[in-house]
């Protein structure tokens, strides 16, 4: 060794593996506009199609009359149900076990719905073309408040299965309920109740809301006639999983079909499901043998394609009068529209609902899900969360915050003094989780002392006081929040979709010169893979992740995986990545003690390459050994370097956070302003600390949005009031408040790298956190619970209500 | 929506009852209103045009009378739908007092309901595009009945 050579810190820093704050490559073609997107995807011949659309909540249809719609020049078809009977496909099976129309059978259920599919040679055409189809609707009465699905003589929504007593998870009560769900135990609960000191008893509602990704949902269908085989280009967040529906709905062998999800412009959950429009324009590339496209607009996007949320959760706490929790009783009431098509693990009606119990050490609980019909939109799926664990930890962290307030007592404090304790992980929860690893107290009390969280309490007794004495008109809020998620779905012991294990998959295949390709089951809408997935490599097989690129979202290159949701990429697929590393480096371990002709068990790994251990000038490179590999593999051993991996994970990951929000409002006008944001989280082993940060930055803002205007809204009678951006709340720079981001490091045991997946983490603990600061600025007046989304509007209601406005 | 409202007409009752009755006159007074047709004594089919906010429609529908109470009161109601642009319906009851030989007063209760594209683009509008539509059709209808007065006098 002589001066030139690079020292280990050197050598390290050049792979930018794990831990490195490595700009994102993608970012490179990103902000140059020069993504690939579903839309800049331009085939020859091809025709788009467009919907017309309910625009009745509930209505029979009696006729669809599409003469006029075929004179408009450039019309070329017009899709209807009874068109779609003949291929079988007038109705299609839910990822929940429901079915739902693809297009309008004999009546509509809820507005926007699709009623017929106009093909046309250009996007102007089958506008026009939608102008001139007539449609005989009758309207029915329409049912929107979901508390009244199953009163006696509502409105029966489904004629389809109106006789069917059995649902896909169990006995359905009524025509309009779809499933009831329990989990815990009952006894021991009650008992607890009847036992308590203290409790509490609130309806806590998480509104409806949309996930709504910049780029909407989107698909272009190519039937080739020829080889009879189908190209199917789209937005989708699990591609394998398209592929297999693809086929199994159109009876397409699978191997004939190729689903690309090129460049995904943002998902949160929305593309995951498939949707009407994707089978519209599949069967309309068969029918026409031209390539069809879709593309939703927004307004089709935020009334048609999957909303969020809708829960509506009766929550129970019973605890001691010293501030010791003893049981909690959940009901939920769950709106599902108009089709179950919620996104979960099939198992799961209602996700993960059951990790209610949140950070807290519950001896007994209980919890029943009750999903009913509506006249609205289907969908239900997890805008950026794991299956249903936002409604979950708004449920137990506004539930906490009741009960301090009952007990007088502070909510970081009862927290505290209920955490589960770090030396009782493995933790097995009341509602049967087995929570992996986690160190509350610590994560707790960091945030506390950064915040000056003693201090802040301080200044807000000073300020109650003050308005109280009339001299100002505004008040403080301090939201308390601290979250456990579950994520990383997941071991196929309980999870599957359609009946496949939940697993994720990685191929790497390490190329003569040492550069890398590697390929997994997932597939990034802006979450950065192709940044992160090569920093997991570099640091386990020692190549720099710049000589590594990584492609996802094309099923004919990419190993079969579950696509990327619910935080379950780093979790699943980030763990493939690592085990399929490692079969690519043991293999490297034979050729390098080959080359440097010792045992295998002689070499230590050394940053980038193996080393004879007490002879540190005997050393081969990772280059060196794939070279080796390609141009005189050691007999006996297979040329090439290559690796698969799939992923079967042993448990979840349970990540967790500490989020505080402090914020003043003006009780004259409702207008509040976040005065400052801190978010800890722990995410276990840091892959990108800057991803992280951005992560966490998105999750924030698309938290303050649903906690603070953003909504679904519908009118008595199934309009949607709220089908527009000038509607719909999405915050923009002006309104964001700045985030102060922090963080502690509990690996997982059980995942290879010690990692537990982030991107939904800020969004599952900032609602309760926004939300918990309007309840506590509100609360010294008298209030206990204000529902959601808090807006100015409505915290000006809030303000009239408790007489201090008139 | 519902809206409640009264206006003093410069005209003898059964003249105002005779315009409320008289197609030619409603087709001037309903804004946007682009045909009316009478078929029945009770029944008409109407077009009318009309924009809320962002959304522009032309609606054909039907317009009815009832609780026909000459010449005091009435209800009229119409429904329409707009294609794309969704649908409205829209009633009002409406009722007349003599206050002088030659003044009458007019109260009417109005409802209406929008759907479709027009109550998801223009719900926030929806209340005071009614409220304008309704003062621009009884203004109207107060200069015209009270023309009639004057159409009366000249013959």
């Amino acid at each position: 060794m002589n001066d030139m050579t690079p020292t280990r810190a050197e050598r390290e820093a050049k792979l930018e593996g794990m831990g490195c704050r490595r700009k994102r490559v993608e970012d490179i073609r990103f902000t140059q506009g020069k993504g690939n997107y579903v839309d800049d995807i331009k085939l020859p011949g091809m025709l788009f199609g467009d919907f017309v659309r309910s625009p009745y909540a509930h209505a029979r249809v009696n006729k669809i009359d599409a003469t006029r719609a075929l004179q408009v020049p450039g019309v070329l078809a017009v899709l209807t149900a009874e068109d779609l009977k003949g291929v079988n496909l007038a109705w299609m099976p839910t990822l929940a076990g429901d079915v739902q129309m693809v297009l309008a059978d004999g009546k509509v259920l809820f507005q926007n719905q699709e009623v017929a599919f106009v093909v046309a040679t250009d996007r102007y055409a089958a506008a026009d073309g939608i102008e001139a189809v007539d449609v005989d609707y009758e309207p029915l009465e329409v049912l929107v408040d979901p508390f009244q699905s199953m009163a006696e003589g509502a409105p029966l929504l489904r004629e389809d299965i109106k006789d069917k007593t059995e649902g896909a998870h169990g006995k359905r009560k009524h025509y309009n309920h779809i499933f009831e769900w329990t989990v815990g135990d009952k006894d021991l609960t009650d008992a607890a109740f009847r036992n308590a000191d203290v409790t509490i008893n609130e309806m806590i509602s998480y509104h409806r809301t949309h996930p709504s990704p910049l780029e909407t949902c989107q698909a272009i269908a190519s039937f080739d006639k020829v080889k009879g085989e189908l190209t199917l280009w789209g937005t989708f967040q699990a591609p394998h999983v398209v592929r297999t529906v693809a086929s199994l709905l159109s009876k397409i062998p699978e191997q004939k079909i190729h689903v690309i999800a090129p460049d995904v412009g943002g998902g949160f959950g929305n593309k995951v499901g498939v949707y009407p429009g994707y089978i519209c324009a599949i069967v309309a590339s068969i029918v026409t043998g031209k390539p069809v496209k879709w593309v939703e607009d927004r307004m089709e996007n935020l009334t048609a394609t999957s909303f969020a949320r809708d829960y509506h959760m009766t929550t129970e706490i019973a605890a001691t009068k010293e501030g010791k929790v003893t049981a909690l009783r959940v009901h939920v009431l769950a709106d599902h529209g108009a089709f179950d098509a919620c996104a979960d693990p099939s198992k799961w009606p209602a996700g993960f609902f059951n990790i209610v119990t949140g950070s807290y050490d519950f001896p007994v609980a209980l919890c029943t899900v009750d999903g009913v019909y509506t006249n609205k939109a289907p969908g239900g799926v997890a805008y950026r969360c794991s299956f249903r664990v936002t409604e979950a930890a708004y449920c137990i962290e506004r539930g906490m915050d009741i009960l301090a307030q009952k007990l007088g007592m502070d909510p970081a404090e009862l927290r505290m003094r209920n955490f589960i304790r770090r030396d009782q992980f493995p933790y097995q929860s009341a509602l049967g989780w087995e929570y992996d690893s986690g160190d509350y107290h610590t994560a707790m009390k960091q945030a506390m002392e950064k915040l000056d969280y003693a201090g802040l309490r301080a200044e807000q007794q000073k300020k109650r006081e003050a308005f109280k004495a009339g001299l100002t008109r505004e008040i403080m809020g301090i939201g308390v929040s601290f979250f456990t998620e579950i994520v990383g779905a997941g071991p196929s012991k309980n999870c599957d979709i359609l009946g496949i294990a939940m697993f994720d998959s990685c191929e790497i295949r390490v190329h003569p010169t040492g550069a890398v390709i590697a390929r997994m089951g997932t597939k990034s809408q802006g979450q950065g893979h192709e940044t992160t997935w090569a920093q997991i490599i570099a640091s386990e097989i020692g190549i720099p992740a710049d000589d590594i690129m990584v492609e996802e979202g094309n099923t004919d290159t990419a190993p079969y995986g579950l696509g990327t949701y619910g935080s379950r990429s780093t979790p699943v697929a980030g763990a493939a990545i690592a085990m399929a590393s490692r079969k690519v480096k043991a293999k490297a371990q034979l050729i390098a003690a080959y080359l440097l002709e010792v045992h295998e068990d002689d070499l230590e790994w050394d940053v980038d390459g193996f080393r004879v251990k007490g002879l540190p000038e005997k050393f081969k490179s990772m280059k060196e050994i794939a070279w080796t590999a390609y141009h005189s593999p050691p007999p006996g051993l297979e040329p090439g370097l290559e690796a698969v991996s799939y992923y079967d994970p042993p448990n979840m990951t349970y990540p967790f956070g500490a989020y505080f929000c402090v914020m003043d409002i003006d009780v004259d006008t409702g207008v509040y302003k976040v005065r400052r944001f801190y978010a800890l989280d722990d995410c276990g082993t840091r892959i990108n600390p800057m991803i992280i940060e951005g992560q966490v930055h998105g999750g924030l803002t698309e938290a303050f949005a649903i906690a603070m205007g953003q909504e679904i809204r519908y009118d008595e009678g199934g309009n949607v009031l709220t089908g527009s951006f000038m509607d719909f709340f999405i915050p923009t720079a002006v309104e964001t408040p700045v985030w102060e981001t922090d963080f502690t490091v509990t690996p997982s045991p059980h995942h290879p790298i010690g990692a537990k997946g982030v991107g939904e983490s800020p969004n599952v603990g900032g609602v309760p956190a926004f939300s918990n600061a309007v309840n506590d600025a509100f609360s010294f007046l008298g209030s206990t619970h204000i529902q959601m989304p808090h807006d100015y509007w409505r915290n000006w209601e809030a303000a009239k209500k408790l007489g201090v406005v008139e | 929506m519902k809206l409640a409202g009264s206006q003093t007409i410069l005209a003898p009752r059964e003249t105002v009852w005779k315009a409320l009755n008289d197609p030619a006159i409603l087709k001037d007074c309903i804004p946007g209103c682009e045909a009316i047709e009478m078929t029945s004594p009770t029944e008409m089919k109407a077009t009318v045009a009309l924009k809320v906010g962002p959304v522009t429609a032309r609606f054909s529908g039907a317009v009815t009378l009832s609780d026909l109470n000459p010449p005091e009161s009435y209800r009229i109601d119409g429904q329409g739908q707009g294609g794309l642009a969704g649908f409205a319906s829209g009633g009002a009851t409406v009722k007349l007092t003599t206050v002088s030989a030659a003044e009458t007063l007019m109260e009417y209760d109005v409802d209406a309901k929008v759907g479709g594209k027009l109550a998801m683009l223009g719900s926030r509008l929806i209340d005071s595009t009614a409220r304008s539509l309704s003062e621009q059709f009884f203004a109207k209808f107060a200069t015209l009945a009270t023309g009639l007065v004057t159409q009366v006098a000249a013959e």
